[in-house]
């Protein structure tokens, strides 16, 4: 069956993408503002709980060795391969994008 | 400023605490029986009300870190499954969810504490009145036990009668109150159901 978290939210979606570097919770907020172009605005509440999804399911965690009071998290291996699964999905939509583009047809 | 409400309904609360803020006033403190402190505010504040289960001391202390960096300040809230009362100044970023995903998580966590309370009241009622509830409702009579007392007539019926009706009290009012909360956290649940529909 397929993961219940698939196909990524847009949130989970862009907090993996930003986890490519290490980040602890208030710099994934900015980095995903900034990558998003300024379309997503991540709230407290929403990061919070995205990130602890994320880390239960292992395909984000904790950087070992941090020692601030805040976690710094990066994606695993699992995570990429998550990534992997979902850059083909839009790659097969966005190949229907340009097939079935009605004004190609004429 | 001191106000006194109690509220059952998380969005009633989180809706009459916003509007004594847009009269100018922040919150300083939530007490535990419904008592709320004011105080005059030259910044206009706004207050979220977050439900959270049970959670590890780690984790708390993480959940409190993220909402602090966003600038919340946390007015009441501890770690063993209860309400957070998040307050800040307004400034456009205002929410606390930011998503459909975590709003239908929100509501969800919500209509469970409502339905598991509701049961519990019904579970105590129904213990302590070992099946009983609609007797020990209606019946209010029951409860006066002096022997004779409504045979009695005239003074000496009133003078039995109001001797007795604050004890008579202490056995009926229990049952009303379980029934009302049981009835208010029943709404609750639906209210909040209500709202995880607008989401999912």
């Amino acid at each position: 069956m397929k993961h219940p978290l698939l196909p990524l939210s847009e949130t989970m979606h862009y907090i993996l993408l930003s986890l490519k570097e290490p980040l602890h919770g208030y710099a994934i907020m900015q980095t995903v503002e900034q990558i998003s172009a300024g379309t997503v605005s991540l709230a407290a509440g929403t990061l919070y709980g995205a990130v602890e999804n994320l880390s239960k399911h292992r395909w984000i965690e904790p950087v070992p060795g941090e020692t601030g009071r805040r976690k710094v998290y990066r994606i695993t291996q699992e995570g990429q391969r998550i990534l992997e699964i979902e850059r083909s999905r839009i790659e097969h939509l966005l190949s229907l994008y340009e097939t079935r583009d009605p004004h190609e047809k004429t | 400023m001191k106000k006194r409400r109690w509220f059952i309904n998380l969005l009633k609360e989180e809706k009459w605490l916003n509007d004594r803020l847009a009269e100018g006033y922040a919150c300083q403190r939530v007490g535990r029986l419904g008592g709320y402190t004011f105080g005059p505010s030259s910044r206009k504040m706004v207050i979220r009300l977050d439900y959270r289960n049970r959670m590890s001391a780690e984790k708390y202390e993480e959940y409190k870190l993220t909402y602090a960096d966003f600038g919340w300040t946390l007015l009441k809230g501890n770690r063993w499954g209860s309400v957070q009362y998040w307050q800040k100044p307004s400034d456009g970023r205002d929410e606390i969810f930011s998503d459909a995903g975590s709003l239908v998580a929100f509501y969800k966590r919500l209509t469970q504490y409502a339905l598991s309370t509701a049961c519990l009241f019904f579970i105590y009622a129904y213990v302590v009145f070992k099946g009983n509830i609609i007797t020990a409702l209606f019946n209010i009579k029951a409860s006066y036990l002096t022997e004779g007392l409504w045979q009695m007539e005239g003074n000496s019926f009133w003078r039995a009668f109001l001797f007795e009706t604050p004890f008579a009290m202490l056995r009926f009012l229990p049952t009303w109150i379980f029934a009302i909360c049981f009835l208010t956290f029943l709404y609750s649940y639906y209210q909040y159901d209500k709202q995880k529909k607008k989401y999912a």
